[in-house]
């Protein structure tokens, strides 16, 4: 078949032409795509679509660095235009393993770990991404339709940001830091102001949209629930937690924390915030990530939870049979089916819902993604292994495109952490692989 | 002292674990003054600086850190303070490290440790058998002292013989007193103090209360031993001062086994235990739907026809606030499993020989040493976090010193 030169899939983001636009209609327009297009030939115009990117990708390049000079403010610091070094656009001859699925990598990565990835929600046109790391900030990239990434501004805190989450109507970004405080990010102003101040570093922010009102949710390593009225310095609710908050989920009407000590609340946010349940924890190791999903009728059922130790549960909030409905499966760990060597059991960094198809991706610490499909109970699809960790992942508003990052997740403590190494956020087309695996 | 921070040491004078050589009184103050005021206190920045210098220590002696933060930093001793946690993470962290066995500071967290164990003597036993602290004396003591405690006054003797084997002549002088007061032992034993005896009945009634002395109440006993040997000798009039002699051979028992830990030593006092365990196989089936206990098999019916007023209502379902979906109220408890930390220690050194044999089944790709070695877990975005508050520390100190000296100049 056909080989590869470039590292940089840019044919992938040029199909995204046809599958990330807007219908007419205002309706996604996967559906008439995969009416209209068989497999194949999809698989072999993509293809087509590689080799003619890698002779024009000089082109692209000057376009973008352009683009990304005439912003009057100055953008993203050290890097300028597409990063430094060889393993850029240019392309290895040798197989590079940091982007061994071959996916367009976007341009001016943030120079430390990502610790967040979020799409801009479908009230807004186009796709914008926004990425906090550990360098103190976040960045706004604009996804154009035809696969390029465009830097559009950033953001500091005096702390490594720890989460970051839209507005409803996509006008503002909520970022969270170490430094103890969130802040509300005005993208057209492109003004931040400081919306809520904790006690100890503020790991989770969600924007809650009731019917009744609107507010921030933070979730903290000071073992408070905090709910803000962006116009308010001090907050509506402050709930108290029974440990550190490491990691939440909103999908209206329903909150999840997963806290410190295998603690999981679930809120109920009608009305007002509250208590809803407290559920023993259905995995044995530390928490580290949490997604809630939604049934056919598009309300929040239930919820998925990582641990540290390559495992995640699927859990209903209220099902029919719960001992058969809930379950735990195995993910992340390498010798699948070798047992002589021992098996490597790695974190699983972030979970995160395919918002059409209703399966879900999971990244681990051992550099690789996976697909799964809960209902079937089966697993769709995992990627090659990256040479450094996954900490990030996201899916667009219309399910179209998957956004993973790629850097290191302090898994091993700081000693193999390397400064210098560079980080990466990937873009894949996510329309064909999550697809459940039975017809509903 | 200031007068505020005596009263406030007097108040909670109950709630302070007493130790031995005495606390620093500043330590105590602020730790007392700052437990009213809840999570965001002082105690609790402490416990996060403990925490945090933990897995940031980057020198040659760990034990150096649990060490200074065990005792001052928990005043309290109980549940709350997690002094058990830390004390069992801090031995079982460094119970493969032979460079620490003969530490002393590292048989005194042993000891800690397993005074606050609910089996202390199968701790001692097994630290012998691990070949912790041979050479401390103080272990001995303290081993002696516990089977005093439980009354065995002869097995206290056998132990402290030991520690005259081991050579450490520094300690032998304390330890042939301790050995020359136990001799006064058995004799005490029996006329001890009149609130030390059987408590005589009065009347016609013979129910006698039996007598329980817990072990501090005993060992208070020979704690002060050089301020209440004298005066207690001198109360009773009856005991001669028998002096010690060697040549008195104890026809003992011959010296406990030294065997390897084979199996966990089983738990003799049941009853004590605080975690419930399944009563008996019978299960009663029950009702769920309502959430109301079980009803006992109605009795037969009568043979006369109770008289029913006619205002008699029938018994209303009281309206329950469980939701009827949530099946699960009164499940079967699942018989928890027998966890002494000395279990725990046994398991461990198991899974750590296994891993050191080659064979483990499964291997965590995380630090797992660096997550789990406080008295509370951290995460991988908390450890960095740490390590970045740290080097931020550093660099504001590192600027104001600077400006501090270009202010001067």
């Amino acid at each position: 078949m056909v080989l590869y030169r470039s590292s940089m899939n840019i044919g992938a983001a040029v199909c995204l032409v046809l599958t990330c636009g807007r219908g007419r209609c205002g309706s996604p327009r996967m559906e008439r795509i995969s009416r209209c297009i068989s497999l194949r030939s999809w698989l072999r115009s993509r293809r087509w679509m590689k080799l003619e990117c890698t002779s024009l990708s000089t082109e692209k390049l000057e376009k973008a660095t352009c683009v990304a000079n005439t912003h009057t403010m100055s953008l993203f610091g050290t890097t300028s235009g597409f990063g430094a070094g060889g393993t850029g656009v240019f392309g290895n001859a040798t197989t590079d393993s940091h982007n061994p699925m071959k996916d367009v990598e976007v341009t001016s990565p943030p120079d430390d770990s990502i610790s967040c990835l979020a799409f801009s929600p479908p009230t807004m046109p186009g796709n914008f991404l926004i990425g906090g790391s550990w360098a103190n900030d976040v960045r706004c990239w604009e996804v154009q339709d035809n696969g390029q990434t465009v830097p559009k501004a950033q953001q500091m805190h005096t702390g490594p940001v720890l989460d970051a989450c839209w507005s409803d109507d996509g006008s503002k970004v909520f970022t969270a830091s170490c430094d103890k405080t969130a802040k509300m990010w005005d993208l057209n102003s492109n003004q931040a102001m400081q919306i809520a101040q904790h006690e100890g570093p503020i790991k989770s922010i969600h924007w809650i949209k009731a019917p009744n009102y609107s507010c921030i949710m933070t979730g903290s390593w000071d073992k408070t629930l905090k709910f803000w009225d962006t116009r308010s310095p001090n907050p509506m609710m402050s709930l108290q937690m029974p440990e550190r908050s490491y990691c939440a989920d909103v999908v209206y009407p329903m909150a999840v924390v997963a806290t410190a000590d295998r603690g999981l609340i679930v809120y109920q946010l009608e009305n007002q915030p509250s208590e809803f349940r407290r559920i023993d924890s259905p995995l044995k190791h530390q928490h580290r990530c949490v997604a809630i999903f939604k049934d056919k009728q598009n309300k929040p059922t239930g919820f998925a939870l990582g641990s540290i130790e390559g495992r995640v549960a699927i859990h209903y909030i209220n099902p029919p049979n719960p001992a058969k409905d809930n379950f735990t499966f195995k993910c992340h760990r390498s010798n699948g089916t070798n047992t002589t060597t021992p098996q490597d059991i790695y974190a699983v960094n972030a979970i995160s819902f395919h918002p059409v198809h209703g399966t879900l991706a999971t990244v681990g610490s051992d550099g690789r993604f996976s697909f799964w499909d809960k209902d079937a109970r089966t697993k769709l699809k995992t990627s090659e292994q990256l040479d450094q960790p996954i900490t990030a992942c996201a899916f667009n508003s219309n399910g179209n495109i998957f956004a993973y990052a790629s850097s290191y997740d302090w898994s091993k403590g700081h000693e193999y952490y390397n400064p210098q190494k560079k980080n990466y956020i990937f873009l894949r087309n996510a329309a064909e692989e999550l697809k459940p695996r039975n017809k509903k | 002292m200031a007068e505020g921070g005596d009263v406030e040491w007097e108040l909670s004078k109950e709630n302070i674990q007493p130790l031995r050589r005495g606390r620093a009184i500043s330590a105590l103050h602020q730790a007392l003054s700052q437990q009213q005021e809840g999570d965001s206190s002082a105690i609790n920045q402490q416990r996060q600086a403990f925490e945090s210098e933990l897995r940031m220590y980057d020198g040659d002696d760990p034990l150096n850190v649990w060490d200074r933060w065990t005792e001052q930093t928990f005043p309290q001793g109980g549940k709350e303070s997690n002094l058990v946690t830390i004390l069992e993470r801090a031995v079982t962290r460094f119970t493969e490290e032979n460079t620490y066995f003969d530490d002393p500071r590292y048989v005194e967290l042993w000891i800690k440790f397993a005074e606050n164990c609910p089996e202390p003597l199968d701790i001692y036993r097994y630290i012998q058998a691990q070949g912790i602290g041979l050479k401390q004396a103080s272990l001995y003591i303290a081993w002696s002292e516990e089977y005093e405690n439980q009354g065995n006054c002869r097995k206290a003797d056998l132990v402290s013989k030991k520690v005259s084997r081991r050579g450490q002549s520094r300690m032998i002088s304390s330890s042939s007193f301790t050995r020359l007061c136990r001799h006064v032992c058995p004799d005490r034993a029996k006329t001890e103090r009149v609130s030390l005896a059987e408590l005589k009945s009065r009347g016609k009634k013979k129910a006698i209360a039996p007598i329980n002395r817990v072990g501090s109440a005993i060992r208070s006993v020979h704690a002060g031993m050089q301020s209440h040997a004298a005066p207690a000798l001198g109360n009773a009039s009856n005991i001669k001062l028998a002096v010690f002699d060697e040549n008195k051979a104890h026809a003992g028992p011959s010296e406990p086994k030294l065997e390897a830990w084979m199996a966990p030593p089983t738990s003799k006092a049941k009853e004590n235990e605080q975690k419930p365990g399944v009563w008996c196989d019978v299960k009663i089936p029950q009702k769920t739907t309502f959430g109301h206990t079980v009803m006992a098999p109605p009795p037969p019916k009568p043979a006369f026809q109770p008289f029913v007023e006619e205002s008699d209502q029938p018994p209303t379902m009281t309206p329950c606030k469980i939701n009827p979906a949530v099946n699960t109220v009164l499940s079967a408890r699942k018989p928890c499993r027998e966890e002494t930390p000395l279990k725990r220690l046994q398991d461990h050194h198991q899974q750590h020989n296994e891993a050191v044999s080659g064979k483990p089944q499964e291997q965590s790709m995380y630090c797992k040493e660096l997550l789990l070695s406080g008295a509370t877990e951290f995460c991988f975005e908390e450890l960095r976090a740490e390590r970045y508050f740290k080097k931020m520390r550093q660099e504001v100190g590192g600027q104001k010193d600077e400006a501090s000296a270009s202010a001067s100049n």
